[in-house]
């Protein structure tokens, strides 16, 4: 028992100081813990792939999960699926975070007495609810969204069993009008699908397909494939009728800004031209009413001209195809208004030709709006005891009007299986957390022969159950196991796939064997529709418009950081509510951007700052859905799934609970009154201004020019950009074309290249999520975005027209210049995406005094993140301002959840104060070196795919190898069209852009 | 060659009457006896002041930049600003003490002391807003060139490197020559002080003895370090000027900027020692050794530099719209009438307009009026880098992503602690050393009574 003597006390005391120290002054150790058991399949470092299906709306893309050592990183579009082809769209991308959230559910949860969530375990919560159920077996409901055919069948075979009230399925934009018109029209009710990849002329009657529709990515990439220039006659052209400038009509060549809702009496009155001018039969139209040329544009606001103009163009067109109303314009006559559409199809031969009226896949579930509202009225009356609410959140996205939250509070239990907390999950009694897409089994068939499989990529990270498990044990607890299917979802799935190689579908993401459409159905002439204006409710002087968000569709998308930081593409504003008003009405009611409106009808009111636009009718104001949530870490500003202040408002809030002639759900349906309230608020608007100032940015030309000189391939000069002087020749003199091949090292058979056709560009922005998944860009919530702080290495810049070079820009427009450059029935939005231009002669290089950016062999500007002190300059001198600086250290912070653990560990985790900005993936670029190191060979043509360009639903984006002559992407920088952004700064951009093209739709 | 005057000084010195070198060393050392309440009083404060900056930079640093009011895409604010307004300040110094030695300008002799030691403090000052300014403080060593272990190079071609190399060989040339003017003096000093004062200033005074040899080696010295610090004056806010004209942001890039930055901060330097002599002068009673004599010649380079601002103000106008860039235009038509239009008429008005009244002889006398106008000129100043910086951050190539920019509060703790700091150091230096060169002065007086009085 030696003492301490006071020499080896000072010598601990020395050395435990110094290792503190050295500890102190070191970044914190971390440990890579090697397997101890290497598991099969998984080879650290190299991703396993797993075919599944999206789950965010109700397209069903097939998804491709990449999982990184047991963890899925990304989401990528299955090649071989039929919808979406390998590409998938901004939400089906940010889906991946539904797995790691912050918000999920740990497990099972009571509301004990004190109105509290407490854990319980699964088996007494099944019995809590068997118990609960067999008090009352048909006071029990199951409301809930589609959950595909056997997760459908397994719900359907447990209503029946446990003898409930009934099953309710609930999709708030289900196309019930759409199905209704078909049966009206030709007896039998379908959902038409269309199909615009070899049409010449698309009219758009506000279906808004490339913002929500039916399945954007399809109908993206259709449209890309109909618009392509080489095509006949230059491409198709489309025509967008509805009373705002939408993603759709921002890419159409005509904007008829009609009223909202009239959108059927143009149809009609069109339909009337185009039979007259071709000849036909136009008895079947008067089913409909009818409308005349000059009756419709009188009702609709627009010119009797432009209407004789359309249908004109309808009957001169080879394969029109025209579709109907998209959500933000069903109202009352929805039914009547898609009729008109589809009788103007049918008029055009389009049906059956590119409107495939085809059966509907067996057990699929109809949403009906109807039997939601007479659910609540069951509720209301106390019939109902247990409400099992599944895959939805009805609590949001009813309306308001309906009185839905106050059925609510006289349901006796209502159990929730969200796998994290919304609005009606918080009402909950019960929940019993189902797993999220990426842990599930499951299947869709969004179409006839297409069907779908759900594979689990990750085994649950939380203590959670699948829902048809949690019926089927529910079922047995009650004692019904006799009447219910044995055994669990899984084997319950292999058998519904009986039919079928189950191992190859799982391999393959389904089983796809599209049917071709059957013969053109007859319309009858006894269809008992009017179509009419909306007639909507209330006074004021204005429709209210409320229309899907792109991304946050119909609010599911809300609590996924992505689907909120990315910009709403057409008004670049992001993480908050807006109300688009006319720049007529902002200019009489002296409103700026910022400015809180009261926005009111007979429903409601909410208060909503002000986004002026020119883009939008002066009768109607706007409002997106999808916002005003008061649940959820990024949909509210709440935390840890206590309720709290919304984000933003919701526009449901204002709309009376209205359906259409079916009992479909109507959208417009008020007028508003507004008025301002003095208030305040600073829009995180991510854009200043859509006025490129005749810059060379986002550059379009008339399909002529394209044409005209455009023939065969003997332009001038053999490097793109040679010919850029006689179509350029704007405000900048002509610069001396450039061999991007020189700027990468000489023995370097690589120079990386970009080419971007903003003719395809539709600003979608499913590359800006791809960029912020594959490179673990942080986000930085609505006071960064405010700030201009977003991080993202590539953004879409919507430019309207060439710009005008006067001065605006005076301090009384308010802080930011707000986009103002729209004009009401005119359409020349370019949507230009800006990256890193990895330039030949890139200023951000020799500025950078450690080296920190660097042009690499390949001709890459290459950021070292540890070089890098953060002196800021590179991004000073860089003009494409596409550099971003770490402000904080979000590596720390901004990844809340096990958000963590979906990191690309391909990809660098940038630290506090360092640059950082699009790097081609070189993640990408050195997987594919690999594979191509091992077998001898340099990377071949397509080998590398950036993440940008995967995503891209209408191939916009073409990447490749510049020294390589025959590479895609140096045939397409030869284009014509190709120029170089701010081309006079003679930066030697690697990405050639290939000009939009202005059609004229008469040509 | 003529000998250097040092020869003639000194030997005369020994048979100066002892009367008159007893009350220019009592008048002037006197300024260093007892510190007043109120002076540890504002020591005080401008120490806190200096406190709270050091707190707000260890913050900034721990929670990031983002405390700053960066946004993108303007990355550079008020710590750019603050060092491109110090380093312009640091100018007068060298030019009084250096260039004006040079040209024999004798009037120089009574107010180089400050401006030397305001040099000093300033770039003193100065350095530190690029280490304040960048994202990763704790890696500042990555800019300087030395053999290492990460196998590494700097960026001989980065404007920012050859700002290393311009401020440090200009604060290593500006202490040295501060303090080898210093030498006498502080012997001086030393000789008639006890206690710790004695120690510092026998340590300090590195043994002079004021032999004629002293001398001798003195003034070769200061004449070499003139010749040596009068290239600087120019280079220094040459290379600073770089570090914009070098890139090509609109508003920046503009060949113009060399001459206009050395100009603007000669102005501004000779501003600075106006707002710190006039005080000064005032309150330790030097009328007799700073006279009006000085404040005009003073106010006569404002003047000059004042005009010389406002040309180039002009001139950037003038090449923006005969360029006939787009970007150019925009940016200097949005400086003008954009967001940012307060900074940049404040900018013109204190710059190139008031300083324009310096015309009236009357007006170059008034020390009130110079007080005045020497604070509009840095404030003026201040702004004018503030213009350049953020207008032409603000309004770049890429319309779509034009930005704004606000000050944050952390940055307006660090511009008051910058203040603070420098007074700081001031405040000291007012009690440790002869704000006014003693041995200088003498000089001036040997001279006068040599030539009858006169000039």
């Amino acid at each position: 028992m030696s003492e301490l003597d006071r020499r080896d006390f000072l010598k601990l005391v020395g050395a435990s100081a110094g290792a503190a120290a050295a500890v102190g002054c070191s970044d914190p150790v971390e440990k890579l813990i090697p397997y101890v058991v290497q598991p099969e399949e998984i080879t650290p470092g190299i991703p396993v792939i797993y075919a599944s299906t999206c789950r965010e709306c109700p397209a069903g893309c097939g998804l491709h999960v990449r999982t990184r050592e047991g963890r899925p990183v990304k989401l990528e579009g299955n090649p071989e699926h039929p919808v979406n082809q390998g590409t998938l769209c901004a939400r089906g991308q940010s889906g991946i975070g539904r797995t790691y959230h912050p918000d999920r559910f740990a497990g099972p949860m009571r509301r004990g007495p004190g109105g509290e969530l407490e854990p319980l375990a699964w088996d007494e919560a099944l019995s809590l609810l068997a118990e609960k159920i067999q008090a009352n077996p048909s006071g029990t409901y199951v409301l809930g969204g589609d959950v595909g055919p056997t997760a459908g069948s397994v719900v359907d075979r447990f209503v029946t069993a446990t003898g409930a009230g009934g099953r309710v399925v609930y999709d708030p934009f289900a196309p019930e009008a759409l199905r209704e018109s078909t049966r009206a029209l030709f007896g039998q009710a379908r959902v038409p699908r269309f199909d615009l990849s070899d049409a010449d002329l698309v009219v758009d009657f506000g279906s808004d397909f490339l913002d929500v529709g039916p399945a954007p990515t399809e109908h993206a990439r259709q449209l890309a494939q109909a618009r392509d220039v080489h095509n006949e006659n230059g491409g198709v052209r489309l025509v967008h009728v509805g009373p705002r400038l939408s993603m759709t009509a921002s890419n159409a060549d005509e904007w008829i800004p009609a009223k909202p809702g009239s959108e059927g009496l143009v149809a009609l009155a069109a339909a009337h031209v185009a039979l007259r001018e071709r000849g036909g039969d136009a008895s079947a139209l008067r089913s409909l009413g009818h409308v005349t040329p000059a009756d419709a544009a009188a009702r609709a606001g627009v010119d009797a001209a432009t209407i004789e103009r359309l249908g004109r163009a309808l009957a001169a067109a080879k394969r029109p195809v025209a579709l109907p109303p998209g959500v933000a314009g069903w109202s009352r006559r929805a039914v009547a208004s898609a009729a008109a559409v589809l009788l103007l199809n049918h008029a055009l031969g389009a049906v059956g030709r590119d409107v495939h009226l085809e059966r509907e896949p067996a057990g699929r579930a109809r949403a009906s709006h109807r039997e939601a509202l007479r659910l609540v009225e069951a509720m209301n009356s106390g019939a109902v005891s247990v409400l099992i609410v599944h895959d939805a959140d009805p609590l949001y996205s009813l309306p308001a009007a309906s009185g839905f939250g106050k059925a609510l509070e006289k349901v006796d239990f209502v159990v929730s299986t969200a796998s994290m907390v919304d609005e009606t999950a918080a009402r909950a009694d019960l929940i019993l957390p189902d797993h999220t897409p990426l842990e599930s089994w499951g299947d869709a068939e969004p179409r006839v022969g297409v069907r779908s499989l759900l594979q689990p990529t990750i085994r649950p990270l939380f203590d959670t159950r699948a829902l048809a498990d949690t019926l089927l044990d529910t079922g047995r607890a009650m004692g019904l196991g006799g009447q219910l299917p044995s055994g669990s979802f899984r084997t319950l799935l292999e058998q519904a796939w009986s039919g079928s190689d189950f191992r190859n579908a799982l391999a393959r993401g389904g089983e796809f064997r599209p049917q071709a459409s059957g013969s053109a159905p007859v319309p009858s002439a006894s269809a008992m529709l009017q179509v009419a204006e909306p007639m909507l409710e209330g006074e004021g002087d204005f429709a209210l418009v409320a229309y899907p968000h792109s991304l946050l569709y119909d609010g599911r998308g809300a609590n996924l950081p992505w689907l909120q930081e990315i910009p709403d593409p057409v008004t670049k504003v992001a993480w908050q509510s807006w109300v688009e008003v006319s720049q007529a009405t902002a200019d009489k009611m002296g409103l700026k951007a910022g400015d809180v409106l009261a926005v009111e009808t007979s429903a409601g009111r909410v208060e909503v700052p002000v986004l002026p636009r020119g883009g939008i009718r002066d009768d109607v104001v706007a409002i997106a859905i999808g916002q005003g949530h008061s649940r959820g870490h990024y949909a509210s500003l709440a935390g840890d799934g206590q309720p709290g202040e919304t984000r933003g408002v919701s526009v449901l809030a204002l709309l009376p609970s209205v359906t259409d002639e079916s009992g479909g759900r109507a959208f417009l349906t008020a007028r508003a009154r507004v008025t301002k309230t003095g208030g305040f608020q600073r829009l995180p608007l991510l854009q200043s201004t859509d006025n490129k100032r005749k810059r060379m940015l986002g550059e379009a030309l008339p399909l002529a020019v394209v044409k005209g000189e455009g023939h065969g391939d003997g332009h001038a000069g053999g490097h793109h950009g040679a010919d850029l002087g006689p179509v350029y020749a704007n405000e900048h003199a002509p610069i001396e074309a450039y061999d991007a091949t020189a700027d990468s090292h000489e023995d370097s058979p690589y120079r990386w290249g970009m080419s971007i056709d903003l003719d395809k560009c539709t600003g979608c922005s499913a590359c800006v999520a791809a960029c912020y998944l594959e490179n673990n860009i942080p986000v930085v919530g609505e006071e960064g975005s405010v700030r201009a702080r977003q991080m993202s290495w590539i953004r879409i810049e919507r430019f309207v027209g060439e710009g005008y070079i006067e001065y605006v820009d005076a301090p009384e427009r308010g802080r930011r210049p707000q986009p103002s450059n729209e004009v009401l029935g005119k359409t020349d939005v370019r949507n230009s995406p800006m990256l890193c231009q990895q330039c030949g002669a890139a200023p951000c290089e020799p500025v950078c005094p450690p080296i920190a950016t660097y042009h690499n062999p390949e001709g890459l500007n290459g950021m070292i993140y540890n070089r890098c002190i953060g002196t800021r300059y590179c991004s000073n001198n860089c003009p494409y301002k596409v550099r971003r600086f770490n402000y904080f250290d979000y590596s720390q912070f901004n990844w809340p959840g096990l958000f963590n653990l979906m990191l690309n560990p391909d990809v660098t985790v940038r630290g506090q104060g360092v640059m950082e900005k699009c790097t081609f993936c070189v993640q990408r670029i050195n997987a594919a070196r690999q594979g191509a190191k091992d077998e001898g060979r340099p990377i071949g043509d397509g080998e590398v795919v950036t993440a940008c360009q995967q995503a891209c639903p209408s191939h916009a984006i073409g990447f490749g190898n510049l020294k390589d002559s025959g590479s895609a992407v140096s045939k397409l920088g030869d284009d014509k069209r190709g120029y170089h952004a701010l081309h006079s700064l003679n930066t030697r951009s690697a990405i050639t852009y290939l000009a939009k093209v202005t059609r004229d739709v008469e040509s | 060659m003529t000998p250097p005057p040092a020869e003639a000084v000194a030997a005369r010195l020994a048979s100066a009457p002892v009367a008159s070198d007893s009350k220019i060393n009592r008048d002037i050392l006197s300024v260093l006896d007892g510190a007043s309440l109120k002076y540890w009083g504002l020591l005080g404060l401008v120490v806190l002041g200096v406190a709270q900056a050091v707190a707000t930079l260890a913050y900034q640093t721990y929670i990031g930049m983002g405390v700053a009011g960066y946004s993108h895409p303007i990355f550079w604010g008020v710590y750019i600003v603050c060092f491109v307004f110090w380093v312009g300040i640091a100018h007068a110094g060298t030019l009084i003490s250096a260039i004006l030695y040079l040209f024999r300008a004798k009037w120089r002799n009574a107010i180089n002391r400050g401006a030397e030691a305001m040099t000093v403090f300033a770039v003193v000052t100065a350095a530190l807003f690029p280490l304040i300014h960048i994202g990763r403080i704790w890696k500042f060593y990555f800019m300087i060139p030395y053999p290492n272990q990460r196998g590494l190079w700097v960026n001989f071609k980065s404007p920012l490197l050859w700002d290393l190399f311009a401020i440090n060989t200009y604060m290593t040339i500006s202490i040295v020559f501060f303090y080898v003017g210093l030498i006498p003096d502080i012997a001086i000093a030393r000789d008639r002080s006890s206690g710790w004062r004695k120690v510092l200033y026998t340590i300090l005074s590195l043994g002079w003895q004021g032999t004629s040899r002293q001398w001798k080696a003195h003034n070769r010295t200061v004449l070499h370090l003139s010749g040596l610090a009068t290239p600087l004056v120019l280079s220094v806010h040459s290379v600073v000027s770089w570090d914009f004209a070098v890139s090509i942001v609109p508003g920046w890039h503009a060949t113009i900027f060399a001459p206009y930055f050395v100009a603007g901060a000669i102005f501004s330097g000779f501003a600075m020692v106006l707002t710190l002599l006039i005080p000064v002068r005032r309150i330790f009673g030097l009328e007799e050794y700073i006279t009006d004599y000085h404040f005009e010649n003073m106010s006569r380079f404002i003047l000059l530099t004042s005009t010389i601002v406002g040309y180039a103000y002009g001139a950037e106008y003038f090449i923006a719209w005969y360029s006939g860039v787009e970007a150019e235009r925009t940016s200097f038509f949005m400086r003008a009438l954009g967001p940012y239009w307060i900074s940049t008429w404040i900018m013109i008005t204190c710059n190139a307009v008031f300083p324009q009244l310096l015309w009236f002889k009357k007006l170059r006398t008034n020390l009130p009026f110079l007080f005045v106008l020497a604070f509009l000129i840095n404030l003026g100043m201040w702004f004018e880098r503030y213009v350049i910086i953020i207008t032409g951050l603000s309004r770049e190539h890429d319309p779509a992503v034009w930005g704004t920019y606000t000050p944050s509060l952390a940055e307006m703790s660090i511009l008051v602690g910058s203040f603070c700091w420098f007074s700081m150091f001031f405040l000291i230096f007012l009690k440790i050393f002869p704000v006014v060169a003693i041995y200088e002065v003498k000089e001036l007086a040997i001279h006068e009574n040599a030539h009858g009085g006169a000039h």
